[in-house]
């Protein structure tokens, strides 16, 4: 190694410990600051059970909305950048065991359930829509180990695909636009919540969980096949 | 009530342009009016515009939007460059996915100057990150892309430590809210960890901001990128950290370190552009010049300071993108963006381009009657003297000497007539022009008696003066300044550096 | 006394190896590799910034006696961690193009190819 870069290795040594030292002496946090305040407000508003779901679905939507956009951007945007490229030129494909058929075959519908399930219960219960639409696109990413990228693609239909990609993001807008039109303050709950903790106690935010579900799911499929389509060589 | 509508709108609209395909251009215009309506609705007084917590949540968990003054200035240049840029990409053929892009940008800075909330803050610059990276990219060429990793690596870095602050302010005081932190940090002013989080914060939003150690990838990203991305990137995205680092000034003090950087910003940036070879590097290097002249003036408390950086703000980012415009559609008719190749095809440049860059390079050394001037002047006024005074004259010099290259462009005067697309610029040249009396009305703060005095004008004429001569002086002596800087590997070490400064100046350890 | 170590340490350690991975290594698949570290650091310390033994889990019902855990920086979290993701993907569509068309995933030699296309200073 040069000593020119043998100095700026140093340096940079330097000046991170420097950074991590200056940080870990600032945060001398004695036990928290003990309950948050608003844990049994966040309860009676929404009617969901779980808080978590409670915040980033009602309280804090704006926020959720924005990273929305920015995932719908990322999706877009991979298609977007890898599609003036030329998919590559396809090794013939590795016949996969019989093992490995079968369980797929066997824990694809399982998974599908699975997501499904996560997400719609996602207020009453850990999950949400960003866990049930991975853990359904975990399976689509099963299928197309077992069978291949290609096969898998081949049986999604590509222009309901493209048609959900913006329209999901639109239909999730226009739900936190809508509340203006019925007087209330934008992004507030569009249905009112109910108690009893059935799946229907808090309306808007079961909507939003099986929309982002989709979103997710569909949006992770597009990112992995983008990769496998057009990966190439070095 | 309507302060959500305003970034959800461009949102909307940006997905409708993919949806709508073909007619994606349309979208554009009405976001232009929905803009232009809101800023009508603000000066007839409408009562939407009060503070809102979204959604009706209050305390920590809900989202505060408010809309101040500042709010108003940034809305005004943003509504301008819209226009401009709309007026520019219009015959160009784009896909849809451009609009979107667009549409997302400016969702993501309208947000960000309602914003009051530290998480908020943090998710709106990552989508202003991640929207510009891909509008610099667009072309797919390889020096954009590069540019752009680069810009995407070094910023995700600076908004990690962004989130670290806001992660600290938030376990000390149990809110993002910046009002809620301002009270915390109220209740116990010594706190170990104000330094440490103000440090954090200002590091991760520097690099974003134009900041001179943390934006070593803006010559690049903004040289390399497409004639309408870099005058937007320029003239609009760049103040979205300066906005940012408002807001937090009002929440922590952050004088001495705004004006160490401004200066360091701002001469370095003027040294580089005197320098450079090729006309949008120095139009690169001058926005981080005026940037550090926008963070002195800062860093002067009082309200007049504050309205002076506001009009600096818009005048510059009127200017800038002018600037742009007029040099991409120069380098078009040329075939180059060398300097030196501009000057010797100078006869091809069409008049109306001329024209324009003419209107800029005046505006932006700071000529009388033009925009930058009773900015600069505004801001001079509240200076406390000595220190600050010296500053902002050396910049004052550095930016007029850096535009002594581009001089020999204005003459000789011919007419040429081809065709280009100088609507947009006529869109910028007005604002650039007719800054003057409009900011009386806009910003009554602004002293103009002094502003016009003959002290000041004198005053004027001799900044522009001095770098007049100084910039003839270095044309033909080359200042060595060290350009390995702008390399991937030095930018981590940059910003660390550049973080240590802060926390040293905001007086930890 | 004896040093038993908290989510905030881990969450320092891993950001200080982060950073360096990122500034010194040259290989571009490794500084996206080090850019994760430093978001996973990001998120392990919101997490663990508001975190008190024996708490109860966000959800009710609650039992009465003892603290609830604090679940706005778990839903922060999940905001930061679907835009890291989301920036992690477009950095591989850059580096693919990169790639495709250098030939290599050294950052140095890009960069000197690239300014060696530029002509030297611009």
């Amino acid at each position: 190694m040069t000593r020119r870069k043998a100095a700026f290795a140093i340096t940079c040594l330097l000046l991170t410990a420097a950074l991590c030292l200056l940080v870990a002496r600032s945060v001398h946090l004695p036990g928290g600051l003990g309950e948050p305040q608003y844990i049994r407000e966040l309860a009676s508003r929404t009617g969901a059970l779980n808080l978590v779901a409670s915040i980033y679905l009602d309280g804090r939507l704006y926020d959720t909305i924005f990273e929305l956009i920015v995932f719908s951007v990322a999706v877009l945007g991979v298609r977007f950048y890898l599609s003036e490229r030329r998919p590559s030129h396809r090794p013939a494909p590795i016949p996969e065991s019989h093992v490995v058929r079968a369980s797929a075959e066997a824990l694809f519908p399982f998974l599908l359930l699975l997501g499904i399930y996560l997400a719609a219960y996602g207020h009453l219960s850990p999950g949400g829509g960003f866990a049930g639409g991975t853990v359904a696109a975990s399976g689509l990413m099963l299928c197309s180990i077992a069978i291949g990228a290609d096969a898998v693609a081949r049986r999604i239909h590509r222009p309901s695909l493209e048609r959900l990609e913006w329209a999901l993001p639109l239909t999730i807008i226009s739900l936190a636009i809508v509340p203006v039109l019925l007087g209330r303050p934008p992004l507030a709950a569009l249905f009112p919540p109910r108690g009893g903790g059935g799946i229907f106690s808090s309306g808007s935010i079961l909507l939003y969980n099986l929309l982002i579900g989709i979103k997710v799911f569909i949006g992770s499929w597009v990112v992995v096949h983008g990769f496998i389509e057009h990966r190439g060589e070095i | 009530m309507i302060l959500p509508l305003l970034p959800l709108s461009h949102a909307f609209l940006g997905f409708l342009s993919i949806a709508w395909g073909r007619s994606a251009r349309a979208t554009l215009i009405c976001a232009f009016l929905f803009d232009a309506a809101a800023i009508g609705l603000y000066y007839a007084g409408s009562r939407w515009f009060g503070p809102v917590f979204v959604g009706g949540w209050k305390g920590p968990v809900g989202i505060a939007l408010a809309f101040d003054p500042v709010s108003l200035a940034f809305l005004i240049l943003g509504v301008l460059l819209e226009l401009a840029v709309a007026v520019y990409v219009w015959r160009e053929q784009r896909r849809p996915y451009f609009f979107m892009l667009l549409h997302a940008l400016f969702a993501a800075a309208y947000a960000l100057i309602l914003a009051q909330d530290l998480f908020n803050i943090y998710v709106i610059l990552e989508l202003l990150t991640l929207t510009s990276f891909l509008l610099v990219a667009y072309d797919r060429r390889a020096r954009q892309v590069w540019a752009s990793l680069k810009y995407l690596l070094l910023a995700s870095l600076g908004m990690s430590l962004f989130l670290l602050g806001a992660a600290i302010a938030y376990g000390y005081t149990g809110s993002f809210n910046l009002a809620e932190i301002r009270t915390g940090i109220a209740g116990s002013p010594d706190g170990p960890w104000i330094a440490a989080c103000a440090a954090l914060l200002v590091a991760g939003v520097a690099v974003k901001a134009g900041i001179f150690s943390f934006s070593l990838w803006l010559p690049a990203a903004h040289s390399t990128a497409s004639t309408a991305i870099s005058a937007l990137l320029s003239g609009f995205v760049i103040n979205m950290g300066v906005v940012v680092l408002i807001r937090l000034d009002s929440v922590f003090r952050l004088d001495l370190p705004l004006l160490v950087l401004g200066a360091v910003t701002g001469i370095a940036g003027a040294a580089y552009a005197i320098a450079s070879l090729d006309v949008k590097r120095l139009l690169a290097f001058s926005t981080l010049s005026q940037i550090g002249y926008l963070l002195v003036g800062l860093s002067l408390s009082g309200g007049a300071a504050l309205t002076g950086v506001l009009a600096y703000a818009i005048a510059h980012g009127s200017v800038k993108g002018l600037l742009f415009l007029a040099a991409g559609e120069s380098s078009r008719a040329v075939g180059s963006t060398l300097i030196r190749d501009l000057i010797g095809g100078r006869r091809r440049i069409p008049t109306g381009v001329r024209f324009g860059l003419l209107v800029g390079i005046l505006g932006i050394i700071g000529i009388p009657p033009l925009a930058v001037y009773v900015a600069k002047g505004a801001i001079l006024a509240s200076g406390k003297g000595g220190i600050d005074q010296a500053i902002l004259i050396a910049l004052g010099v550095g930016s007029a000497a850096s535009f002594v290259k581009l001089i020999p462009l204005l003459r000789p005067w011919n007419r040429v007539r081809a065709p280009s697309r100088t609507g947009a610029l006529w869109v910028l040249v007005l604002p650039v022009v007719l800054f003057a009396p409009l900011a009386v009305r806009l910003f009554p703060d602004i002293p103009s008696p002094t502003v016009w005095s003959g002290g000041f004008l004198w005053k004027g004429f001799a900044t522009i003066g001095a770098g007049l001569l100084l910039g003839r002086f270095l044309l033909h002596r080359p200042l060595p300044l060290p350009q390995r800087i702008f390399r991937a590997e030095f930018g981590v070490l940059a910003i660390l550096a550049g973080f240590l400064l802060i926390y040293l100046l905001l007086g930890g350890v | 006394m004896s040093y038993s170590p908290s989510g905030i340490d881990a969450a320092i350690a891993l950001l200080g190896i982060g950073i360096l991975v990122l500034a010194l290594r040259r290989d571009l698949i490794l500084k996206l590799l080090g850019l994760g570290l430093i978001n996973s650091s990001t998120i392990l310390f919101l997490v663990s910034i508001r975190f008190t033994p024996d708490a109860a889990i966000p959800i009710l019902p609650v039992r009465d006696a003892g603290i609830v855990a604090d679940p706005l920086p778990q839903a922060v979290v999940l905001s930061a961690i679907v835009i890291n993701f989301a920036i992690l993907a477009l950095a591989l569509v850059f580096v693919m193009i990169l790639v495709e068309r250098y030939h290599t995933t050294d950052s140095e030699r890009i960069e000197s190819e690239v300014a060696a296309e530029q002509g030297g200073e611009g």
